[in-house]
């Protein structure tokens, strides 16, 4: 599975509890409930410290702070793994020239070997492009922006999956943009 | 100004709002159908973009900053019982913002220049390239300079109108140096920090000297303000360039401007909107209506300040987060981006808490449509803020960057079931206050169904597409193929919105008479 994919699942599950609580909430705080002597006299200013709930749900806030850059910065997604992690090199790099709404490819489809880290380096003589890659489902498997010159964008991936994949510009560059489509351009055996 | 000006002033700016608010929504419904390959004969793709380019600026520019202003313009002298610092300046923020906005929305209805909102360099001026007409980037750069001084002017007034003693009262200090430096001080509580080095006991800095509403009010306005500049900058840089096209002696090579410094400078400054600015006000927003309608304290209020400090501090640092996917970008800084795009969960989350907790605490309440609007919009803001902040990461961004997902579940769900969630509460719970008259509840009931479940189900199936990989900002001129079902339900629910806008304009104009509301504009 797309890592996407179930990103995606946790979140709706997230979600649905949080709209969840917002209406039996609602429902909820419409009954009488107990009166808090701790809001009946409350003074004014700085003087008070946080309440008491405020201080457990700031700690909780914390953790899963702590906790979500942990795992978004551990080995578990792929592109996490690639760059913090890999310590192997590139084996092939491949450099893709765009100009003029053209992607100039080394050659058609690029071979690459599976499971072997490849660099992608894209140089925009001109306008700010995007390069991403696709699965043929139209999944994406990764993105970068391409910054014009003086700047070099790099990436490097290792593609597990064997197949066609499809490059697309992931970013606006005047009304051609949509054009900038290029099925099966990579081959992964 | 008295009480009627202001009123009649406030009135202005939202009426003028909530146009600019339908001509978002046409334009946006506009949008759904060509993303779907119909309305082709009407549509090229330069059209389809340069109303993707006017689309933003007026909903954010028209809709919620014209509604946020004619708000404040009511609510801070009502608060602080005083006047506007300047009448003049009130009026001329007003034609600004409303001049600017024809001219943008003019110039690519007009010239179909689409630069995007995003304005990345080169684009707006490669002329060659891209085929763009330099009257156009005049004209669209003056339009933005127009909008941004307008925005300038407001804030300046806001500022001096907190900061300052009346002007008819002599004596005081009324240079705009001294209002920067109390601003400043009170804004980032320098006294405090001050008072804490020379070991003053007991200090309680300036900011406690004003409601929670008005602090929250001028911290906001420290980001727009450097927004303000940011993107006004940009506009001017526009004008230099077009100036330079139509005369060639003041012509300038467009590689004199860095794009990866631009595309930093420009991020730093629009995200202050974004993560700041809505933030704060909305925070503010919040912290005003509920303990005024519940009658009560605030949960919390002696913490929310500095939550609201750590908000504007947390908002300086986030800009990163949009430049995961640029590989050339020091990867400390997106790192930092990263972790400080976590620090908004947990302000966004204590500004979340002390709300629901005031709720709580009043038990039974009675759910007024401020009150009802509120609660959804706390719901936009959690629905649409996690998935910022799981989009906001160096190695989900990989995947997310650019795809609907942003957009969709992010950006629109966080800014029309989010904001304008907040902005309807504070339209509904101004209304009595500014007409005399209620508005009618069951059709406000109507229009709070059908926004919300309408914006949740465009931006939640926008999002869904984009985790199948489809592209925002993208035709799809060789069919949608696995995206066209989600597509389709978007339309739905965008459909579901302009008909909530819809109820909602009927039941403005049942209780107020157009010819009315005709007579405060002119």
């Amino acid at each position: 599975m797309a890592p996407q994919f179930f990103i995606e699942i946790v979140y709706f599950i997230i979600i649905s509890i949080v709209i969840g609580f917002i209406i039996v909430f609602y429902i909820l705080t419409q009954r009488r409930g107990r009166e808090s002597s701790s809001l009946s006299s409350r003074e004014s200013g700085e003087k008070r410290g946080m309440e008491k709930g405020e201080k457990r749900w700031l700690i909780f806030l914390f953790i899963i702070v702590i906790i979500g850059n942990i795992l978004f910065l551990s080995p578990i997604l792929p592109s996490a793994h690639y760059v913090f992690w890999l310590e192997e090199k590139p084996k092939i790099t491949i450099t893709i020239e765009v100009r003029n709404y053209e992607f100039v490819f080394p050659e058609k489809p690029l071979t690459i070997p599976a499971g072997v880290p490849v660099e992608f380096i894209v140089v925009s003589q001109d306008l700010v492009y995007g390069f991403g890659v696709f699965r043929k489902d139209g999944s994406m498997v990764f993105q970068m922006q391409v910054i014009p010159k003086p700047y070099v964008n790099r990436i490097v991936w290792i593609f597990d999956e064997p197949g066609y994949y499809d490059v697309r510009s992931t970013e606006y560059s005047g009304p051609r943009h949509p054009y900038l489509y290029f099925p099966d351009v990579i081959y992964v055996r | 100004m008295n009480e009627e000006e202001r009123k009649i002033l406030s009135i202005r700016f939202v009426v003028v709002s909530l146009i600019f608010l339908a001509l978002a929504g046409i334009e946006g419904i506009l949008m759904r159908f060509r993303i779907m390959n119909t309305l082709l004969e009407f549509f090229d793709e330069k059209h389809f973009y340069s109303m993707m380019t006017a689309h933003p600026f007026i909903g954010v520019y028209g809709w919620a900053y014209m509604t946020v202003m004619g708000a404040f313009y009511f609510l801070i002298p009502y608060i602080l019982k005083k006047d506007i610092y300047s009448r003049k300046a009130a009026y001329l923020s007003f034609w600004l913002m409303l001049i600017g906005l024809i001219v943008v929305w003019g110039t690519t209805f007009l010239t179909h220049y689409a630069p995007l909102y995003t304005l990345y360099w080169p684009i707006p001026v490669a002329y060659e390239i891209i085929g763009w007409d330099p009257y156009s980037i005049l004209s669209f750069g003056l339009g933005v300079v127009l909008i941004l001084g307008g925005v300038l002017i407001f804030f300046g007034n806001m500022f001096a109108t907190i900061f300052l003693p009346m002007r008819q009262m002599d004596g005081g200090t009324t240079s705009s140096w001294y209002v920067l430096k109390e601003l400043l001080v009170t804004a980032f509580n320098l006294d405090k920090i001050r008072a804490k080095i020379s070991n003053v006991p007991q200090y309680t800095s300036k900011a406690f000297n004003y409601p929670v509403f008005v602090v929250a009010v001028f911290r906001g306005c420290v980001d727009t303000t450097l927004n303000a500049f940011v993107i006004g900058g940009v506009g001017v840089l526009l004008v230099v360039f077009a100036l330079g096209n139509l005369f060639p002696y003041l012509s300038i090579p467009y590689n004199v401007v860095d794009p990866l410094i631009y595309k930093n400078v420009f991020w730093w400054g629009l995200d202050l909107i974004a993560d700041g600015n809505v933030l704060i006000f909305t925070a503010g927003t919040w912290y005003l209506l509920v303990p005024l309608i519940l009658n009560r304290t605030l949960y919390g209020e002696n913490i929310v300040r500095t939550v609201i400090l750590a908000d504007l501090v947390v908002s300086l640092f986030v800009w990163n987060h949009h430049m995961l996917a640029d590989t050339p970008q020091p990867l400390f800084l997106q790192l930092q981006g990263q972790i400080f795009t976590w620090g908004e969960l947990v302000t966004m989350g204590l500004t979340m808490f002390a709300v629901l907790a005031t709720l709580w605490f009043a038990r039974p309440v009675k759910y007024s449509m401020p009150l009802k609007f509120i609660l959804t919009s706390i719901i936009g803001y959690a629905v649409g803020g996690l998935a910022g902040i799981i989009q906001a990461n160096y190695a989900s961004n990989r995947f997310f960057h650019n795809t609907q997902w942003v957009i969709g579940i992010h950006g629109h769900i966080q800014l029309l079931v989010g904001l304008s969630s907040t902005l309807f509460a504070a339209i509904y719970a101004l209304f009595p206050l500014l007409t005399g008259k209620s508005l009618n509840e069951r059709l406000g009931n109507i229009h709070l169904i059908l926004w919300t479940v309408g914006g949740l189900v465009m931006g939640l199936s926008m999002g869904l597409a984009g985790t199948q990989g489809m592209l925002r900002r993208t035709l799809y001129p060789m069919g949608l193929g696995v995206f066209e079902t989600y597509m389709t339900v978007a339309v739905l629910g965008a459909l579901m919105m302009a008909l909530a806008f819809t109820v909602f304009l009927i039941n403005i104009l049942r209780t107020v008479k157009l010819t009315d509301l005709l007579k405060i504009i002119f």
